[in-house]
C-alpha cells in the first residue's frame, strides 16, 4: 500500500471514530438530561387503550373512554368511592320526585363554571341531554329507555338553576339515578361545543379527542397509539387534584406494563394478567389493589331445543362444573364466586351459591332427564373476553362435563363472530360476559330474566332471548321491579328473580371478575372501581 | 423503451394490480361471518340502534352497490371514515405510516449494513469457523419468533441492565415535537429539539434491531450463496490468475454481480417491513400501521381494512419498481433504455 493511501485510510478511520464518538457522546449527554420529573407531578398509567373509539361522553362506551370521561366531566349525580349502593349529589344540589313518580326536578348548585367561564346551569344540562338523544350513539339507550328521546321535550329548564325531567313512566328511583350517574349523562360546556360544531354534528367531531367538561381534569391531547394526556383542572370546584398531569400510555402487552412498573417508569399497570399479579405481590415497591367488578362470566345453554330444553339437564350442568377449580387454578385471584345473576356490590345481590361439583348428582339428573349416557354438545367461546381466559375455562368445563358423560366440542370464534350467532339464537352452548352498564339490579335482571317469547317479536332480545328462554313470571317481576317505588318490595322482586333463574334459567354463572391494578407505593389515594369509574382527583404521588 | 416510458408502463400496471387487490379484499372482508355493527356497538346494543348504524354505514345496501360506492370514493381520493377511529382513513394512515417507515427503514439499514459484510465473509471463508458461526446465526435469526426476541432483549437491556429505554417512542418526560411531517426524527430536528431527537433514536434502536433481525439473517444467507456462486465463475478465476488481490477481486469484480439477488431480497424484505410489523409494534408500543391494520381487522373496520391494504399494495409496488431500477445500476446489461 502506498504511503498516500495509508494516510488516507488513517484519516478516514479517525474521522469515523470521531463521528461515532460525537453521536454516542451526544446520546448519553441528552439521555442524562432526562432526570425524573419533580414538578409538575405526573402520574403515568400503562393501559391498553386501543379500544377507545371516542372521548365524546355521548358516544363513549368502552371501559377506558368512560373512565377518562368520568374524570373530565361532571354529572347531575355521582357515586362516591366504592359505594355503589347510593347516589350522591354532584352538579345537582338536591332533587325531588313528584307523586306521579315521573317528574323529577333537579336543583343545581349555584356559582359553578366550566373552565371557559360558561356557567354550569340548566341550559347546559338541557343541551347535554339534547346531544344524547339527537346523536343517538351507542350509550344513548341508557337515557332514552326512560322516554327521554328526540321526539319528546322531556328535559326542560324551569329557571337558570332548575331542571325538570319528565319520564314516560314512574321508574324506581335508584334505577333512574344510577343511569344519571353513568358518564353518558355528563354535562358538557355548550359554549365550547357549539363553537366547534361542524355540519350539524353537535360538536361530535371535535369532542372525539377533546374535552368540554367541568371535571377534575382536562384533555390536553390524545396521541393515538401512544398516549392520552390529561391536565389537572386547577380551579376544580371540588378541590385541586393531587397530581398535575396524568399520562395514560398505550401499552397492549401486559409484560411491557409489568416491566415498566417494576422499573418505576409507570405508576399504575392496568392490564396485568393474574399470574403477573400473583408474582408482584412479593414486590415491596408495589401494592395490588382490587375490587369485584360488575362483570360476570357465564355459560349459556340454548333452551329452545334438546338437550337444554329440559331444566334437569341445565341443572345437571350446573352441578357438574368445578367452580373452585376455575376460580383458583385458572383465574388465580382475578375472580370471585358468583352463581346468581346480580353481582356483589349492586343492590339486590343474592349470595346463594348452592352449586359445587357433584358428579353423582349431575349424573342422576341426566338419567332422570333421559340422558343416562350423556350427549354431545358444541361449546362456543372466544379465546378470551375482557381478560378472562375463556378458552382455558372452556377446556376445564369440557373436562368437568366429560365426567358426567357429556362430550363437549369446543368451537373457538372471535367475539365478533360469536355475537352474530348468539344474537341469531343459533349457539347450542356458549361462554359469554355481561357487564352491568349502570349500578342497578335492573341492568342484569333485564338481561338474564326478561323474555316473553323466544320469537322475533320479543322486545328485549337480551341474554334470556338469545338462549331461547322465555319466562313470563320472571319477565313480570323484572318489569314490575323497574317501576317499584318501594325499595324493600323491589329487592324482594329481585330475590324472586334471582332464585328462579338460579335453578331454572339457561345459565351457569361461573364467576364475577375481579379488577386488579398494580400500583407503585409512591401513589396514594387510588381506589379501583367495579364500573371502571375511578376518580383520579383523589390520587397523590410522592416524588 | 426509454426509462420514462418504462416507469409509466409500470405505473399503469400498478393500477390494474391495485384494482384486483381491492376487489379481493372487499370480497374477503365482506364474507367473514361477523357483523361489524354488532362488533362496534357491543353485545348489549338494542336492535333499533344496530339497524340505524347499519343504515348509516351503508351496510344494508347490496354488496355490489357498496363496492361501486367505495370505488367511486377512492377515485375521488376518499378512503372513507374508519369505523373504529371515526376519522378519515387517509388521516389515520398519515398518522401511523411515518412511525412504520422510520422503524422499517432503520431496521433494513441495520440489517443491510451487518448482513452484506457477514455474507461476504462467510462466502470467502467458506467452511471456516466464521462461516459456521454466520450460518448458525442466520438459522437462529430466521427461526427466532420476533415477539420472543423482543421481549428477551427488553427484559435484558431495559429491565435488567437499563442501558436502553423501555417500550414507546419517547420517554414520558419528553414532550413530542410539533407534528410537521409525522416523522419524529425530522420533526424534532425541525423544532431544534435535540433532546427529543436523541431520546427517540434511543427508543428506536431495540425495535429496529428486533424487526431487522430476521431480515439480517435472510440477507446474510442470500449474500453468502450468491457470492459463492459468483466466486466460482471463470472471470473470477481469471482475475485471480492475473494476480489481483483478494480484496480487489471481491469488491470490484464479484460484489456487484453477487448483489443482484441480494437486492431482490432486500426489496422484498423492506416491502414486507413497511406493511407494519404488528408483533414488534405491540411489544415496543410503536404506533405503526401494523397495529392499525390488525386493530381494523379485529374490529371489522371495512374502510380501514380496504384503505390500509390499498396503501400497502402501493408501497409494495413502488418498492418493486425501485428494485428493478436498481438492477440497472448494478448490472449494465439490465439497464432500461439502453
Amino acid at each position: 500500500m502506498s504511503k498516500r493511501k495509508a494516510i488516507t485510510k488513517i484519516q478516514s478511520a479517525v474521522i469515523a471514530v470521531v463521528l461515532i464518538a460525537i453521536i454516542v457522546g451526544a446520546y448519553f449527554y441528552y439521555a442524562s438530561q432526562l432526570a425524573p420529573v419533580q414538578k409538575p407531578v405526573t402520574l403515568v398509567i400503562a393501559m391498553d387503550t386501543s379500544s377507545i373509539v371516542s372521548l365524546d361522553p355521548a358516544k363513549a362506551y368502552e371501559f377506558e373512554s368512560v373512565l377518562i370521561d368520568n374524570n373530565v366531566y361532571n354529572k347531575l349525580v355521582s357515586f362516591k368511592g366504592t359505594d355503589y349502593s347510593t347516589v350522591y349529589p354532584e352538579l345537582a344540589d338536591s332533587w325531588t320526585v313528584a307523586s306521579d313518580g315521573m317528574t323529577w326536578t333537579f336543583n343545581l348548585k349555584h356559582g359553578l363554571t366550566f373552565p371557559s367561564g360558561t356557567p354550569i346551569n340548566a341550559a347546559a344540562v338541557v343541551y347535554s341531554f339534547q346531544r344524547i338523544v339527537q346523536l343517538q350513539q351507542p350509550p344513548s339507550w341508557v337515557i332514552t329507555k326512560f322516554g327521554i328521546t328526540n321526539k319528546t321535550n322531556a328535559v326542560t329548564a324551569l329557571d337558570d338553576y332548575t331542571v325538570q325531567i319528565k319520564l314516560n313512566a314512574p321508574y324506581a328511583k335508584g334505577l333512574f339515578l344510577a343511569c344519571l350517574a353513568f358518564p353518558v349523562a355528563s354535562i358538557v360546556d355548550p359554549t365550547v361545543v357549539k363553537a366547534h360544531e361542524t355540519k350539524g354534528d353537535m360538536g361530535g367531531g371535535w369532542l372525539l379527542d377533546h374535552g368540554a367538561g367541568s371535571g377534575a381534569f382536562t384533555i390536553q391531547e390524545w396521541q393515538r397509539g401512544a398516549q392520552i394526556v390529561l391536565n389537572a383542572n386547577k380551579n376544580y370546584w371540588k378541590g385541586k387534584p393531587g397530581v398535575d398531569t396524568i399520562l395514560i400510555k398505550e401499552l397492549k402487552e401486559s409484560l411491557d406494563q409489568r416491566m415498566l412498573l417494576e422499573r418505576g417508569d409507570v405508576d399504575i399497570a392496568w392490564n396485568l394478567l393474574s399470574d403477573q399479579i400473583q408474582s408482584l405481590k412479593s414486590n415491596n415497591d408495589i401494592t395490588i389493589t382490587s375490587v369485584p367488578s360488575f362483570s360476570v362470566i357465564y355459560v349459556g345453554m340454548n333452551a329452545g331445543s334438546k338437550p337444554f330444553n329440559d331444566p334437569k339437564v341445565r341443572e345437571a350442568v350446573r352441578w357438574a362444573i368445578d367452580y373452585n377449580g376455575i376460580i383458583n387454578d385458572i383465574l388465580k385471584g382475578s375472580a370471585t364466586g358468583l352463581q346468581t345473576i346480580i353481582p356483589k356490590g349492586i343492590a339486590g345481590y343474592d349470595p346463594q351459591a348452592p352449586f359445587t361439583q357433584d358428579i353423582a348428582k349431575a349424573k342422576s339428573l341426566l338419567a332422570d332427564a333421559g340422558y343416562p349416557n350423556g350427549f354431545t354438545v358444541d361449546l362456543t367461546t372466544p379465546a378470551s373476553i375482557s381478560g378472562a381466559p375463556t378458552a382455558d375455562i372452556a377446556a376445564k368445563i369440557k373436562s368437568d362435563l366429560a365426567k358426567v358423560g357429556i362430550t363437549v366440542n369446543i368451537q373457538l370464534l372471535t367475539y365478533a363472530e360469536l355475537l352474530v350467532k348468539y344474537r341469531a339464537q343459533s349457539l347450542q352452548m356458549m361462554i359469554g360476559r355481561w357487564g352491568s352498564d349502570y349500578a342497578d339490579p335492573d341492568s342484569n335482571a333485564a338481561a338474564f330474566a326478561l323474555c316473553r317469547t323466544t320469537g322475533p317479536t320479543d322486545t328485549a332480545k337480551q341474554l334470556a332471548w338469545r338462549n331461547k328462554y322465555a319466562n313470563n313470571a320472571t319477565s313480570d317481576l323484572v318489569q314490575k321491579a323497574v317501576k317499584e317505588l318501594d325499595d324493600t318490595q323491589r329487592m324482594n322482586d329481585y330475590k324472586q328473580i334471582t332464585t328462579t333463574i338460579l335453578h331454572d334459567g339457561p345459565f351457569a354463572l361461573l364467576f364475577q371478575q375481579v379488577y386488579q391494578r398494580a400500583v407503585r407505593n409512591t401513589v396514594k389515594g387510588f381506589t379501583v372501581s367495579p364500573l371502571t369509574l375511578e376518580d383520579f382527583s383523589t390520587i397523590t404521588k410522592q416524588t | 423503451m426509454n426509462l420514462a416510458t418504462y416507469i409509466l408502463r409500470r405505473l399503469a400496471l400498478m393500477i390494474v394490480v391495485l384494482f384486483g387487490v381491492l376487489v379481493i379484499t372487499f370480497l374477503v372482508s365482506h364474507v367473514i361471518p361477523a357483523d361489524p355493527v354488532v362488533a362496534a356497538l357491543g353485545s348489549q346494543a338494542p336492535d333499533y340502534l344496530i339497524q340505524k348504524v347499519r343504515h348509516e354505514w351503508g351496510l344494508d345496501l347490496p354488496l355490489q352497490q357498496q363496492f361501486i360506492n367505495y370505488m367511486w370514493d377512492v377515485l375521488h381520493g376518499d378512503l372513507g371514515i374508519s369505523i373504529r377511529t371515526n376519522r378519515p382513513v387517509a388521516e389515520d394512515l398519515l398518522q401511523y405510516f411515518p412511525a412504520t417507515i422510520e422503524l422499517s427503514t432503520t431496521a433494513i439499514i441495520m440489517a443491510v449494513l451487518l448482513s452484506i459484510p457477514l455474507g461476504i465473509i462467510s462466502a470467502v471463508r467458506r467452511n471456516k469457523l466464521s462461516d459456521h458461526l454466520t450460518r448458525v446465526f442466520s438459522i437462529f435469526g430466521i427461526s427466532m419468533p420476533v415477539f420472543w426476541l423482543g421481549l428477551l432483549l427488553l427484559a435484558a437491556l431495559y429491565f435488567r441492565l437499563h442501558i436502553l429505554p423501555g417500550p414507546g417512542q419517547l420517554s414520558f418526560q419528553v414532550s413530542p415535537p410539533p407534528r410537521v411531517t409525522g416523522f419524529l426524527t425530522i420533526d424534532s430536528l425541525l423544532a431544534g429539539d435535540l433532546g427529543a431527537f436523541f431520546n427517540y433514536l434511543s427508543h428506536l434502536i431495540l425495535p429496529a434491531f428486533v424487526l431487522g433481525f430476521a431480515s439480517l439473517a435472510s440477507i446474510t444467507r442470500i449474500t453468502r450463496s450468491s457470492m459463492l456462486e459468483v466466486l466460482r465463475q471463470d472471470y473470477i478465476r481469471t482475475a485471480r490468475a492475473k494476480g489481483l488481490s483478494s480484496r480487489v477481486v471481491i469488491n470490484r469484480h464479484a460484489l456487484k454481480n453477487a448483489l443482484i439477488p441480494t437486492t431482490t431480497v432486500i426489496g422484498l424484505r423492506y416491502g414486507s417491513l413497511l406493511e407494519g410489523a404488528v408483533l414488534t409494534e405491540t411489544i415496543f408500543a410503536w404506533p405503526g400501521v401494523g397495529l392499525y391494520v390488525v386493530g381494523a381487522i379485529l374490529f371489522l373496520d371495512f374502510p380501514a381494512i380496504m384503505g390500509s391494504v390499498l396503501a400497502i399494495a402501493v408501497v409494495y409496488s413502488v418498492v418493486n419498481l425501485v428494485v428493478d431500477l436498481v438492477y440497472g445500476f448494478l448490472d449494465p446489461r439490465m439497464r432500461i433504455g439502453d
